[in-house]
């Protein structure tokens, strides 16, 4: 099966820092991959290269056989990749429900719908009409979560999708996510969480200085020294 | 809530049946009041579609007033019926609010504010240069006609037109759209959003009522030169308006207009020199006390809907 997203040789460059320093990526689709690094290795700086909202130096991001590097970021939307942040943003003063139905354009009913459907499945459909900056960080987190699924994205970026969340919403987040792959979507996700990372992903791809150290399965790079090395120290 | 829409629709119908037939038995003066009025409530209310709703900060809006002010009084001076002139005004507004918006709603908000502001100078140096057009620093004279009432009703179609506009985009998806530019720019690319089309349709829009009513006011000022329409406290007196009534409500800036423009009329008549003052007096409370403004803060703990 080809690949659904291709990352080759992707450069780029902030000043005199080389964020993040030729990575070739490739995931296919209806799996879980996970990217794991220390801080400052590079991991939102490829996301944002793939989702369009920084523009590579060098090096190409296909997606279904299509570049998609060059597109700004409401196109790669299009193209079907999803994302959310590492630090929410949601739209503060629209309400829980507006969050949601600004994302869909056509049939204003069915969009209504399928955002009630959506916030009933996270168990926010009594907070529907409250603005999203007076929900709580949890709250908001899952409103971002939710927001992707609007559209029913192929692929699903998640930067960081278990910090600052409670260990009950958590799992039923890392649910949703499983339950995704399971109708055949794409998840790509940024964690430091390792128990989520190596409980949810099939492969591991571990960044450090802008390069990929490693790539495989959570097993294997539990036991890898070089990751042990990058995340620990010698 | 339901009290509320219960007396608010019947109240408008009223208020705007007696504003119909208020030239029937008003001075002169009164009726060229009111005229400005509704003049003020299509400025602030246009101004409120781009930067209240997408939070892209116009600080030359009174560009597009002075555009229509011109094109309607080289019109007029040709011979062309005042309505159609100013209609004509509208129009430049908008090609003159595309050419400049192209380029400029690029930029991130604090340099697109910059550039409007240069935007208002650069036409104001460009109507006193062109003078075979514009009469250079001597202004235009329109031909006398006293046209007041035909002016106030066509004053007060554009305000209700404008307002009604603004409803309908606050009440549908377009204009939440706009309002996550306001809200995040970059989660609302993320989200598909093509934030520069959205800014554009917005920023066009806010730009043809300025015109038209740009052109009104020449034909009833009857002269107009360089400084005079283009000011940059006429754009500062709209950003108060909105700032003050609730930026991103449909009755903010009518509500500001009204308030505001009442509150000049009587400290313009007994301390003139006081006027621009308290007009800085008021953006620095309305900043530092209520930000939303006052139907923000009304909104917001009544939790009011967008409607309202």
């Amino acid at each position: 099966m080809p690949p659904i997203l291709q990352v080759r040789n992707l450069v780029k460059r902030f000043g005199g820092v080389t964020a993040v320093n030729g990575v070739s990526l490739s995931l296919e689709a209806g799996k879980i991959y996970g990217l794991i690094g220390p801080n400052g290795s590079g991991k939102t700086t490829l996301f944002n290269c793939i989702t369009g909202i920084e523009h590579r130096d060098s090096g190409a991001v296909a997606f279904k056989g299509r570049r998609i590097d060059g597109l700004k970021p409401h196109q790669v939307f299009h193209r079907g990749i999803g994302r959310t942040f590492q630090i929410i943003r949601v739209f503060p003063e629209l309400t829980a429900l507006e969050n949601l139905l600004v994302v869909t354009s056509g049939d204003y009913a069915r969009a209504r719908a399928r955002a009630e459907d959506l916030l009933r499945l996270v168990k926010l459909e009594r907070l529907a009409g409250e603005f999203a900056g007076n929900l709580s960080y949890g709250q908001q987190k899952l409103v971002e979560f939710i927001r992707v699924l609007m559209t029913d994205p192929e692929m699903i970026l998640l930067d960081e999708p278990a910090a600052g969340v409670n260990r009950t919403l958590l799992n039923e987040l890392l649910d949703a996510v499983r339950a995704l792959r399971d109708r055949g979507k794409t998840i790509f996700l940024v964690e430091h969480d390792m128990k989520v990372v190596m409980g949810l992903c099939e492969t591991v791809f571990v960044l450090d200085h802008g390069e990929k150290l490693a790539e495989g399965p959570p097993g294997v790079i539990q036991a890898d020294e070089r990751v042990i090395e990058a995340y620990f120290g010698r | 809530m339901t009290r509320w829409t219960r007396w608010f629709l019947p109240g408008l119908a009223v208020l705007t049946l007696v504003l119909a037939v208020y030239p029937a038995w008003a001075t002169g003066y009164g009726v060229r009041v009111m005229l400005q009025l509704f003049m003020w409530i299509a400025l602030a209310q246009s101004w409120n579609l781009i930067s209240g709703l997408t939070g892209y900060v116009s600080f030359g809006h009174v560009a597009f007033f002075g555009m229509g002010s011109y094109t309607t009084a080289i019109l007029v001076g040709k011979g062309i019926p005042w309505p159609a002139a100013a209609l004509a005004g509208g129009a430049m507004a908008v090609v003159l609010a595309f050419v400049i918006g192209w380029p400029c709603l690029r930029l991130k908000g604090p340099y697109f504010a910059i550039a409007m502001l240069g935007l208002n100078e650069v036409l104001r140096v460009a109507a006193s240069y062109f003078e075979g057009l514009t009469g250079g620093g001597l202004g235009l004279s329109l031909p006398t006609l006293d046209a007041s009432v035909r002016i106030y009703y066509a004053m007060g179609f554009v305000a209700i037109a404008v307002t009604a506009l603004t409803y309908a985009i606050v009440t549908s998806r377009f204009g939440l759209r706009l309002m996550t530019i306001r809200e995040d720019e970059v989660a609302a690319e993320a989200m598909g959003i093509d934030t520069f089309r959205y800014k554009i349709y917005a920023f066009l829009l806010s730009a043809a009522a300025p015109g038209v009513v740009g052109g009104l006011a020449a034909r009833d000022m009857g002269y107009i030169e360089p400084v005079s329409v283009f000011p940059l406290v006429t754009t500062i007196t709209m950003i108060v308006m909105v700032l003050f009534g609730g930026k991103g409500t449909i009755w903010g800036p009518v509500l500001g207009a009204v308030i505001l423009f009442t509150f000049q009329e009587l400290v313009w008549a007994h301390f003139p020199h006081a006027h621009q003052v308290l007009l800085g007096a008021i953006i620095v409370a309305v900043v530092l006390v209520m930000p939303r403004g006052i139907l923000g803060v009304l909104q917001q703990k009544y939790n009011l809907p967008r409607t309202v």
